[in-house]
């Protein structure tokens, strides 16, 4: 693949199958640094197959992947990766402190540096009154931010987001896209797969994905004169029935 | 040097226990408990087992002018009245209507004249025959009949003995090992590992379904963690935890049971870690076939049960039929009773008990090579 440092992602021919089904076909994606990046799609259309693909938990069938320019999958990749699974996937007995902490120490960060981190990330996720609570005893809101703590705490140039605001009020949403933005401002590079279409106008490029094709992509602005819609919503539409009829 | 990152899932399993009183409790307080139900209760003595006893004997004159022997007396005497519950019956049939009706497991009949054959036999006279005591048995309970037999048959030895008689040939053991060993001191090697790998496999695969469960696993597989850095840091944690929990038991085991410890703690300890490490390995294998936290406990009876059985821990090896007896060595604890058993009742160093470390480390690096495999499988 060409000049390898020029894209933070960039995949060719990313294929995954499960025996007959295919549930990521032929996947080329381009993320340029700094980019925030919507994989937009209904349920099964493979964004997560994809982001765990490029994380290193699937193993993919076909294709190649370079991220930050190096070949995946390569554990040692790993550290400059950060990813926030689907679910919340905290430890619920540990306080949200004991979370954030381990993953520092699981990223090899010295206690002060883990410290330091820690306050930033709490504040920015406004979450440092609840820092020693217990995390079981947070609300579902709470958890969601502790969790994108999780994956920030070693300042990762590239993160996967994977549904971050699945079940997650608007206010909080709103606030996820601020810090989203914010982060963004700092230059990393951002993957994030969402299924509420209005989030979408958030990013810089948005690619619709179904049944594991990339069906579109552009800026919002492109997707909404080339499906000649009002709102991302109608545009996907459009666009899968187009897709459909091919 | 930074700490290798193993240490940090060692640090964090810490943690969650610390927060977790009901699982710590169950950790530290269920050995303790374990320990005193088994202890007391299963201390293989069979004790206050109530006897009839039908003495129809009325004795004879002794070789001092004016006195009676009574054989029956002096044999009642003899026997432990902790073990046996003697209660006189001058009648034979209501002695043993007793013992069918469950009052009673025995009745034991000295016929009349015993005393008065027993002497003539001894003073050679013709014609006198083998002297009898009859014992009506419930033999449905077995170790409650033998232990009877036993009791019985001990003092009629010790009769004769007194009497004079000697035996003409006698068993005189030497205890090469294990001089004065009750049967706690037997039972708290095997308690050590029923204990440390009951709940070491149980915990593992109750905090690795929910690694799996709440997608915690999958982050950390996201992350500069490995597979083998993982199971790591559930093994070195575990062993630790089996370590205390051991030395809990044998603080009990000498404190309140006055076991006898002739070995190397230390190596037994050693040896009760290695069976920690391969029990979670065990925990984290089958922790790839549960879905929910709540299938954990359908698997249960599959840890329990062999090693109950067939590990050794309640009675030995050559107690198990010799068919099943090859299964026996195919469950881990087996080798970490027998070990533990050398060491502090033989007082066996290492150069004795290596073949038994070889099989819990061949165990071991069997099942940490598949607990690190299962965790890769995921990738399909």
């Amino acid at each position: 693949m060409g000049d390898g440092d020029r894209y933070s992602i960039e995949t060719r021919g990313l294929t995954k199958r499960y025996g007959k089904f295919t549930a990521v076909d032929g996947f080329d994606l381009r993320v340029e640094p700094g980019e925030v990046y919507g994989l937009l799609g209904p349920n099964g259309a493979g964004k997560t197959t994809t982001i765990k693909m490029l994380c290193g938990l699937l193993r993919m069938t076909n294709g190649e992947a370079r991220l930050l320019g190096e070949s995946v999958p390569d554990k040692k990749i790993s550290s400059r990766l950060g990813y926030m699974p689907q679910e919340t996937a905290l430890y619920e007995g540990l306080t949200a402190h004991q979370n954030i902490a381990f993953y520092g120490r699981v990223f090899g960060l010295t206690r002060t540096q883990i410290n330091d981190r820690e306050r930033q990330l709490l504040e920015f996720v406004d979450l440092t009154r609840w820092r020693d609570e217990l995390v079981q005893n947070l609300s579902g809101g709470m958890k969601h931010r502790v969790s994108l703590a999780c994956a920030l705490i070693h300042q990762p140039p590239l993160l996967f987001l994977d549904e971050p605001t699945v079940g997650v009020d608007p206010e909080l949403r709103a606030s996820f896209w601020e810090y989203f933005d914010e982060l963004k401002a700092g230059g990393v590079t951002i993957l994030i797969t969402t299924h509420y279409m209005d989030e979408a106008s958030h990013c810089d490029r948005v690619g619709f994905m179904r049944s594991g094709r990339l069906i579109a992509e552009g800026t919002p602005q492109e997707i909404l004169r080339e499906a000649g819609a009002s709102s991302l919503e109608d545009a996907f539409l459009a666009l899968s029935r187009e897709a459909d009829r091919r | 040097m930074k700490a290798p990152r193993f240490l940090a899932v060692t640090r964090r399993i810490f943690l969650d226990l610390k927060n977790d009183k009901r699982t710590l409790a169950l950790i530290f307080i269920a050995p303790i408990f374990a320990m005193f139900v088994f202890g007391l209760a299963f201390s293989g003595e069979v004790k206050d087992v109530r006897v009839e006893v039908v003495n129809l004997d009325k004795g004879a004159p002794g070789p001092v002018p004016g006195t009676t022997v009574s054989i029956p007396e002096k044999v009642l005497s003899n026997i432990d009245d902790e073990t046996l519950d003697l209660h006189d019956e001058a009648d034979l049939d209501a002695a043993i209507q007793r013992v069918k009706d469950g009052d009673a497991y025995a009745a034991i009949e000295f016929p009349e004249g015993l005393t008065a054959g027993v002497m003539a036999q001894m003073q050679g006279q013709p014609g006198a025959g083998q002297a009898e005591v009859k014992l009506y048995l419930d033999q449905s309970n077995v170790n409650v009949a033998n232990a009877v037999v036993q009791e019985l048959n001990q003092a009629l030895l010790e009769t004769s003995k007194e009497a004079g008689i000697e035996p003409p040939v006698t068993v005189d053991s030497i205890a090469i090992y294990g001089k004065g060993a009750k049967f706690i001191d037997f039972f708290v090697p095997g308690i050590m590992s029923f204990v440390v790998f009951m709940l070491t496999t149980l915990l593992t695969l109750m905090s690795f379904v929910g690694e799996r469960t709440s997608g915690t696993l999958v982050r950390m597989l996201a992350t500069p963690l490995r597979e083998r850095d993982i199971v790591m840091g559930y093994a070195v944690t575990f062993s630790i935890i089996g370590i205390v929990q051991s030395s809990i038991l044998l603080a009990i085991g000498i404190l309140v049971f006055d076991i006898i410890i002739v070995g190397n703690v230390l190596l037994a300890l050693l040896v009760i870690a290695l069976l920690a490490v391969v029990s979670q390995a065990l925990g984290i294998l089958l922790s790839s076939m549960a879905r929910r936290e709540s299938q954990v406990i359908q698997f249960f009876p599959f840890i329990i049960l062999p090693v109950f059985l067939l590990a050794g821990i309640f009675w030995p090896l050559e107690a198990i039929p010799s068919w099943l007896r090859p299964f026996s060595y195919l469950v881990p604890p087996t080798y970490s009773v027998q070990a533990c058993r050398a060491v502090m009742l033989k007082g066996w160093g290492i150069s004795q008990i290596w073949v038994d470390i070889v099989a819990l480390l061949a165990f071991a690096a069997v099942f940490l090579s598949l607990a690190t495999a299962s965790l890769k499988v995921r990738k399909g």
